[in-house]
């Protein structure tokens, strides 16, 4: 029993990050009708941010947190809609797609040439120390990164349901032509939008980068199982993006644990066929019509 | 004489080659209930669209209560005290009735930071309440404004043309797919807001027996210019107005 709630709370842990890069995917969905594929990347870069803060210009971890959290805002956020976003959504949807795709690459591609093809130690920001949850020993690492991200959805939850922008930022991907004109500054709603998608793969970054060392090509991954959480909880709704990160976590290590750790890595993709197959709107998603 | 509520002078614009409006004219008072009809591309959606700030007229103005909004964007014109329904449905659907219509109000005061940090419903709730149990929706209050019938999301969208205590209010086809009941409901209910608050409302149909029973004074279009003009009972009777529907 102890080591069950063991592989489940690790496995929350896992997911509840891959939840906050799984939102990412919402929210750019919901503000531009598109799939950001160097979403991946997104959550490599932010690291490589910190260790620069640290080792370039001699900042301590936290501040060099902050600075990390302040340059993906503003180059994965602002940087990312006015030069890649708006030039392009014109153009299609599925224009723009490729065009992320390209900037994954991009972005991977220059972190290892201008910084590192090995993989980085990235400085844990709590303790690795076991403890022990009714019987099941869990990091203290593990317990932070549940916590942490879990929180940062309720607060994220409370933003776009209790305040007044929130409530704009959901007219905005609901109805945005009615939106602005009842007076809700529709751009801004968007910039908002890519502004909490680079500080939540930010944050996802700092959380998951002491697990898995900064490398450049982690994005490729986390990028897939992020994109496949989101399907599978829903991809047009935030609490479908939480569901399917947690649950894609959990069922992992399930996996690796009670059945086969060999095949793990193939799990969220049989999640994918059987999700698509049987329910294609995702477990919390609902249907949306399109014109064509 | 007091000043009208809405002023329309020699509107005048084209799409390519045709003249979709000539030269409208026309001023409607406080508390009237002005009809704008006419057969299909006689040019009062164009019109309508005009007055609204969503199409820019080549030549005329409008003004509001004596102000010139020509060329004002919608979202300016709205923060100016003019309400509208849509043609098309507006609600927001994945929200609730309450907060459609606090969103179709809130935007119209605070800061940035009030919006941030200052209180959700943005003090707006006792308003919407008011509109809701008005418009005989309070136990759709909490209700998906999606999952509502099309008649109600009607009615829903008609509550958020009145949160910003317009002045006046332009209906785009409010009875377009409306069952009768509902239809009955709904010209009850405007009437009742007009008789309360005065509002001022100019109203585009196509179903005449609503427009006939809703409206005070009507004006008909046809090929883009004004044909007839005046009570119901008078348009009912003019010949050029049978002509023109009946393409005589």
């Amino acid at each position: 029993m102890s080591q069950f709630l063991q592989v489940l709370l690790s496995g929350l842990a896992t997911g509840s990050i891959y939840a906050l890069v799984a939102i990412g995917f919402t929210l750019v969905w919901q503000a531009a009708q598109t799939v950001n594929f160097a979403q991946g990347e997104f959550v490599m870069l932010p690291a490589f941010f910190v260790l620069i803060g640290m080792s370039v210009f001699g900042m301590p971890l936290w501040i060099a947190l902050i600075f990390g959290l302040a340059i993906s805002i503003v180059v994965l956020g602002v940087l990312f809609k006015k030069m890649i976003v708006e030039p392009i959504l014109p153009h299609g949807g599925i224009t723009l797609i490729i065009a992320t795709m390209a900037l994954g690459i991009l972005l991977k591609e220059s972190v290892k040439e201008f910084y590192s093809a090995e993989a980085q130690p990235f400085p844990s920001l709590f303790p690795g120390d076991p403890i022990n949850v009714f019987g099941a020993v869990l990091s203290l690492q593990d317990v932070f990164n549940l916590v942490i991200s879990l929180g940062i959805v309720v607060l994220l939850t409370l933003f776009l349901n209790r305040t007044r922008t929130g409530r704009c930022m959901q007219a905005t991907a609901q109805n945005p032509a009615v939106a602005e004109i009842l007076g809700v500054n529709v751009k801004r709603m968007i910039l908002y939008t890519f502004l909490i998608n680079a500080a939540l793969a930010a944050l996802a970054s700092f959380l998951i980068t002491p697990v898995y060392l900064a490398k450049f090509s982690n994005g490729e991954t986390l990028g897939l199982i992020a994109f496949i959480a989101a399907i599978v909880g829903g991809f047009n709704q935030i609490r479908g993006a939480i569901a399917g990160g947690l649950l894609i976590g959990v069922l992992d290590n399930l996996t690796a644990a009670y059945v086969t750790a060999q095949y793990r890595a193939a799990l969220p993709l049989v999640l994918l066929i059987v999700i698509i197959l049987v329910r294609p709107q995702g477990i919390l998603g609902t249907s949306e019509g399109r014109t064509v | 004489m007091s000043v009208p509520v809405l002023s329309v002078r020699n509107i005048e614009k084209s799409f390519g080659g045709i003249r979709a409006v000539r030269g409208v004219t026309f001023e409607v008072r406080k508390g009237e209930i002005l009809g704008l009809i006419g057969p299909n591309g006689s040019g009062k959606s164009t019109l309508f669209n005009c007055i609204l700030g969503q199409l820019r007229p080549e030549a005329g103005e409008v003004e509001v209560n004596g102000q010139n909004v020509s060329g004002m964007r919608a979202s300016d014109l709205n923060r100016l005290g003019v309400g509208r329904t849509f043609q098309q449905l507006s609600v927001f659907p994945k929200m609730t009735v309450l907060d459609n219509i606090i969103l179709a109000g809130q935007e119209h005061h605070g800061t940035m930071l009030s919006r941030l940090f200052g209180p959700g419903d943005a003090g707006l709730t006792n308003e919407a309440e008011r509109l809701i149990s008005f418009f005989r929706l309070t136990h759709l209050r909490d209700t998906l404004a999606g999952s509502l019938s099309y008649g109600q999301q009607k009615l829903v969208d008609a509550a958020m043309a009145f949160m910003a205590g317009p002045s006046l209010v332009l209906l785009d086809e409010p009875a377009g797919g409306v069952n009768l009941t509902m239809l009955a409901n709904l010209k009850e209910r405007l009437t009742a807001y007009n008789a309360e608050h005065g509002t001022t409302f100019v109203v585009i149909e196509h179903n005449m027996e609503f427009v006939m029973s809703l409206c005070t004074r009507i004006i008909v279009l046809a090929e883009g210019g004004i044909i007839a003009e005046g009570k119901p009972e008078e348009i009912r009777a003019n010949q050029s107005v049978i002509d023109a529907y009946l393409g005589g």
